[in-house]
């Protein structure tokens, strides 16, 4: 009576849930959860069951170095009610990232992990296809999303120049050189 | 029967893009199917969290070929929400009309893509002619034919040009007088229903579990959209319909498109009758200084293809901390690839694509 079917699960995930850190209104359709990462599958589950969240949106990933933690992110939306989009939101330690698989509930979260995995180093456990490579091949550095990444460097320190462009950089220098020289004569 | 291991791709196999198939057949039949990406991969969602809000403008309409305002209108969004500006009325109904302009062209481009996969190789010749008109409304709006770097955080760069309603108008009926030629050549073409009856079929349970966005799962019988579901922009003004067919084959994706394509022609002819008079743009602050507070969002809507989502996190500092990109080739061309691939035939494997709308661009980013 009288409650929308945000307030409504609002409600029902503070009360099934009492570890959760917060759940946010965000707009008419839109809900922000924090969680704990031990917390993760049954939340989802629990939501994708007995709650309407039967389509997964995305799932992502944003590393903060200055707090020493990744943070994952579950993008599920309701169909059947309402349309809410609900962001689920969990801190793992970036020293030793690893979270449980959501692998069982849908197959296409099989895609996003691995890449999560190569793009971030996050693993998740009971994933079957965990390690596997999604679109680098061979690849033994830090993995490259991490803000720590230098691309720049790690550009200058694997591709070199080959040896007949480094005519054409010199024939570029000195016509930079001359520029001025030539146009005003 | 001996099992053979057959390379598709990673060379446009029909006219999707690269991306490699690995396919286990048995004569004609397919196996087993595993999909490799990895060949388009340029660093976008990286290089934008080294760059300012404004400097990450040209590259965003890069991420797929076929929608480039989808991702300039969806980028815009998330920044706008997260800096919380205000767009004018009139920006907000010239936007809509570059998305419903981009599902024309990107709807014709599917056309030629899926009848030349069938070697109906007529279609391709009319519908990238006739794709050309309407890139030539573009270039008259935004001076870009394919990539427009048109809609920015604030609203769009440019009001509509004089004379540009009546020549738009003159466009779409031409565009829907052309319709009953593409419905003789292509959507009444036995050929065409041939193959395309029967093909591919994905159930309503697949479509749910799977993922599936779009015209795909309007195809199978479930009606969701985006333009209705969560309304964007003005689309709540407007009148229009979401056509679903049930069958969930390649031939029922074709017809949701085509009566799709109608409804955008009906939606352009509302927006010329009814856009209001005034700005088309809010100042945003000096661009080098902007700082956008700290926050979180996940904006979407709904492209030619399906739900195109843009997760965007910022840190309060001038650049993003994280910018994702879920396209609807993200799951339609990996993992339900995977799972409807067995069993259909090898001939069919690029008609599967087209009528998915793969698009390996958007996969990697």
């Amino acid at each position: 009576m009288g409650f929308s079917k945000l307030t409504e699960i609002k409600v029902l995930l503070k009360q099934y849930f009492k570890d959760i850190i917060s759940v946010e209104e965000d707009g008419e359709q839109r809900l922000i959860v924090d969680l704990e990462p031990k917390d993760i599958v049954s939340v989802v589950n629990n939501m994708k069951d007995f709650m309407g969240f039967e389509h997964l949106s995305m799932i992502s990933c944003v590393d903060w170095p200055e707090e020493n933690k990744f943070e994952v992110i579950y993008i599920l939306t309701s169909y059947s009610k309402g349309n809410i989009v609900a962001m689920l939101k969990t801190k793992v330690d970036r020293n030793n990232p690893k979270l449980q698989s959501i692998i069982s509930l849908w197959p296409q979260v099989v895609t996003y992990e691995i890449e999560l995995n190569e793009m971030f180093g996050v693993f998740f456990e009971g994933n079957p296809r965990m390690g596997e490579e999604f679109i680098m091949e061979d690849w033994d550095d830090l993995p490259p999303m991490r803000r720590d990444f230098d691309t720049l460097e790690y550009a200058n320190r694997t591709f070199k120049f080959r040896d007949e462009r480094k005519d054409k950089i010199i024939v570029r220098e000195f016509i930079s050189e001359h520029y001025d020289e030539w146009r005003n004569k | 029967m001996k099992t053979t291991k057959l390379y598709l791709g990673p060379q446009h196999p029909g006219i999707t893009g690269n991306m490699m198939i690995e396919l286990d057949v048995e004569g004609n039949k397919i196996v087993k199917a595993k999909t490799h990406v990895g060949y388009l991969h340029r660093g976008f969602e990286k290089l934008m969290e080294r760059r300012t809000y404004i400097q990450s403008f040209p590259i965003v309409c890069r991420i797929c070929v076929p929608e480039p305002d989808v991702n300039e209108n969806n980028y815009a969004r998330a920044v706008e929400k997260l800096s919380g500006l205000e767009v004018p009325e009139r920006a907000k109904w010239i936007r809509v009309m570059i998305l419903e302009m981009a599902r024309l062209q990107s709807h014709l481009l599917w056309m030629g893509g899926q009848s030349g996969s069938m070697g109906l190789y007529t279609m391709p010749q009319w519908t990238v002619g006739d794709r050309d008109y309407l890139l030539d409304r573009f270039e008259e709006l935004t001076g870009g034919r394919i990539y427009h770097m048109y809609v920015w955080p604030g609203g769009v760069r440019k009001d509509l040009p004089p004379g540009f309603k009546t020549r738009m108008l003159d466009l779409m009926n031409y565009l829907e007088s052309r319709m009953k030629d593409y419905t003789k050549l292509m959507f009444e073409n036995a050929v065409f229903k041939k193959r395309a009856i029967g093909t591919g079929i994905i159930t309503k349970e697949t479509a749910i579990q799977s993922g599936v966005v779009g015209p795909v799962l309007r195809g199978t019988g479930i009606k969701h959209d985006v333009r209705i579901d969560e309304p964007y922009e003005v689309y709540n003004k407007l009148d229009f319909e979401i056509p679903v067919y049930e069958g969930g084959d390649i031939y029922s994706r074709a017809l949701v498109r085509k009566a799709e394509f109608a409804q955008s022609i009906s939606i352009i002819r509302q927006i010329m009758d009814k856009i209001p008079e005034g700005s088309v743009y809010n100042r945003i602050p000096n661009p080098f200084k902007w700082k956008i507070p700290k926050g979180y969002t996940y904006v979407k809507l709904e492209s030619s293809r399906g739900e195109f989502g843009y997760f965007m996190a910022s840190d309060g500092s001038e650049k993003l901390r994280r910018v994702n990109v879920r396209g609807p080739a993200y799951v339609h061309g990996i993992s339900l690839l995977e799972k409807i691939l067995p069993g259909s035939r090898l001939g069919d494997v690029s008609t599967i694509l087209n009528s998915l709308g793969v698009c390996p661009p958007e996969m990697e980013r």
